[in-house]
């Protein structure tokens, strides 16, 4: 089911007002000079739909930095889930993080046959309104396939002159939009918003100089390719690549006892393979201890692994971890430098 | 011969696919100064219904969970034993609990020997350290099905006499011409007469058809280079060699990226994989 509509931009915060009051609205706002953040919403006139990209991804709804699974009571000793089912609404999502927030369902939802039961309570909680994006020299979602998704929203926003065309894409959306007060399109306005898609393809310049499809096979040929050392010899280890990344969702867990000893809670949160403990067992060997050894894993991992097991790279071309990375590191820069080993050893 | 391991597992989900099960501890022994034996039981009594090779998650109050292979084959009924060695934290909390306190329990995980491949064959079992925990259960399972299976060799190397595992049981296992037994340390002490050297020093000392022989190797990751390197000079095929691969599983279920080789989880894809299969890992060994 489609419905296109037109919110004309003066009556956006009104609508925004409409829908904090229904669920919690979670939203980008400007936090500090140029940074933008994912945030409930207070006020809705904090909402800030001019963003290029959050530091932080919209996965935070979904797969929260940290978030407690169960609550254990010692005598009895016993465990109790802390599903979160709330529903919610998750706004102003950009096509590069949906297309994370499917992967992240396959992931979290059908890989290896195991449904994590804390991420898809909040899944189907949430209701996902999208926005159409313009991006810049950081984003490369036009070679990575997510420029134009729409699967995962239940509806999707195109900026145009007047404000939004809205289209309902799910039962769920509709009901959204139905809070709106919205106008029916003009021809000229159904007409803007394909050309916004297209000029959003035409400036989005930066890419991958190969199909997402050829990389697990170039990427193998490349294995013990020097980038992987060169790359490792400027990186840090800090794991802000794998903190800001939509699509990373390797969590570590652990238990943490009340100060009574009565009860305790079992958390878990993000962790990064970039850590040197990251794949440490019991008795200290460490079987990733080399950071070329981390590194190479990232990036195999992204356009490899999962690119293999689900048909598509596990990078959305957001831009964020080359953006933020401490020392430089362009996530972009690094692949094509790998791609074009490949090619020049083939040729 | 192809391996059919156990990869294909039902679907799982439910609100308490991270909650451990509370279970008792019904009996302990120390077994070494590091090592102690814990008897589980569920509190209906039930099975753990696992394969040999294969983990549970153990939970203790206030420290969490640690992946500890199961010790007992699945021949014993009505509870399992896991041996685990106090390596500080977790396995230390544990080694401080006693009969009668509880435990929480998640699992089995992973796939297991593939016990169908090896009946009928010769059952060639390598072992170092507390890599017999897990080899223990598979040996015997071979035992409590003995016809079932060609001889049992096994070859299990400790650091020092004491700290062998299991040493009375070993001596049970002797019994029957179709059993070998060949035990090393890597360094003497007094009273102690047997191999001296590390496991692969007990090569020479077996015959093996390497045609009718299935290898099963848990030991530390320095021992599988040479050990695969024997099993190779022996001629026996990389798809009859299966090796227990450890790694820093949490979830079990495939989800944590944790226990990762490559592209494999060796929490769903693992422990056990053929010798072939590791080849084509760069991480594996």
């Amino acid at each position: 089911m489609t419905s296109k509509a037109v919110l004309d931009a003066a009556n956006l915060s009104g609508w925004l007002s409409t829908l904090q009051a229904t669920a919690p609205l979670m939203a980008p706002v400007k936090r500090g000079r140029v940074s933008f953040a994912f945030s409930w919403i207070e006020d809705p006139a904090d909402v800030r739909l001019d963003y290029v990209r959050t530091v932080l991804p919209p996965k935070q709804a979904l797969l929260p930095s940290r978030e407690n699974l169960l609550t254990v009571t010692r005598s009895p000793l016993e465990a109790t889930p802390q599903i979160a089912d709330k529903p919610f609404i998750l706004f102003g999502v950009h096509p590069c993080d949906l297309t994370a927030i499917n992967q992240l369902d396959w992931a979290m939802g059908k890989r290896n046959n195991v449904e994590d039961p804390f991420y898809v309570a909040r899944r189907r909680a949430a209701t996902i309104v999208a926005l159409d994006c313009m991006p810049d020299k950081y984003c490369f979602c036009a070679s990575v396939g997510s420029c134009a998704t729409r699967d995962g929203a239940d509806l999707f926003l195109t900026p145009i002159a007047a404000g939004y065309l809205a289209e309902a894409l799910t039962d769920k959306g509709a009901a959204l939009l139905a809070k709106a007060k919205s106008r029916a399109p003009k021809p000229e306005e159904l007409t803007e918003a394909e050309g916004f898609a297209q000029k959003k393809v035409r400036r989005t310049t930066l890419r991958l100089d190969e199909e997402v499809a050829n990389l697990p096979k170039l990427f193998e040929q490349r294995h013990d390719s020097e980038v992987w050392e060169k790359t490792a010899l400027r990186c840090y280890s800090c794991g802000t690549c794998t903190n800001v990344c939509p699509t990373c969702f390797c969590f570590d867990v652990r238990e943490i006892a009340d100060l009574t000893l009565d009860a305790a809670s079992r958390w878990r949160q993000y962790d990064s393979c970039q850590f040197l403990e990251f794949a440490v067992v019991a008795g200290g060997h460490n079987f990733r201890r080399e950071r070329t050894d981390r590194v190479r894993h990232r990036w195999f991992r992204k356009f490899v692994y999962l690119n293999q097991e689900h048909g598509q790279a596990f990078c959305v071309g957001c831009g964020r971890c080359s953006q933020q990375c401490t020392a430089g590191i362009s996530l972009v820069d690094v692949a094509n430098s790998v791609i074009a080993e490949a090619k020049e050893r083939v040729a | 011969m192809t391996a059919t391991f156990v990869r294909s597992f039902p679907p799982r989900s439910g609100e308490r696919l991270y909650a451990p099960e509370p279970a008792t501890i019904v009996r302990t022994k120390q077994l070494t100064e590091l090592e102690r034996l814990f008897e589980i039981k569920f509190a209906d009594g039930r099975d753990l219904g696992h394969q040999p090779g294969q983990f549970v998650q153990v939970s203790v109050f206030g420290y969490g969970e640690a992946p500890i292979s199961v010790s007992s084959s699945p021949a014993k009924r009505g509870s399992f034993e896991l041996c685990v060695r106090n390596m500080g934290g977790l396995t230390a909390a544990l080694h401080r609990l006693d009969e009668g306190d509880r435990v929480g329990i998640r699992g089995p995980f992973g796939n297991g020997f593939p016990m169908s491949c090896m009946r009928k064959m010769d059952c060639l079992m390598i072992a170092g350290g507390i890599g017999m925990a897990p080899l223990r259960s598979v040996i015997n399972t071979v035992l409590a099905d003995r016809n079932a299976y060609g001889r049992l060799i096994v070859l299990y190397g400790s650091k020092t006499p004491k700290e062998i595992l299991f040493r009375d049981e070993i001596e049970t296992w002797t019994g029957g011409k179709k059993n070998e037994i060949l035990l090393t340390v890597d360094n003497a002490a007094p009273g102690w007469d047997g191999n001296v050297g590390v496991v692969t020093t007990l090569f020479p000392k077996i015959k093996v058809n390497p045609k009718a022989v299935a290898a099963a190797l848990v030991g530390p990751p320095v021992m599988y280079r040479f050990v695969l390197a024997e099993l190779n000079a022996l001629r026996v095929p990389d798809n009859q060699i299966f090796l227990s691969l450890e790694r820093r599983m949490k979830c079990g279920m495939g989800k944590c990226g944790h226990c990762q080789i490559d592209n494999r989880c060796v929490c769903i894809d693992g422990p056990v994989f053929t010798a072939e299969e590791s080849k084509h890992l760069h991480e594996s060994l």
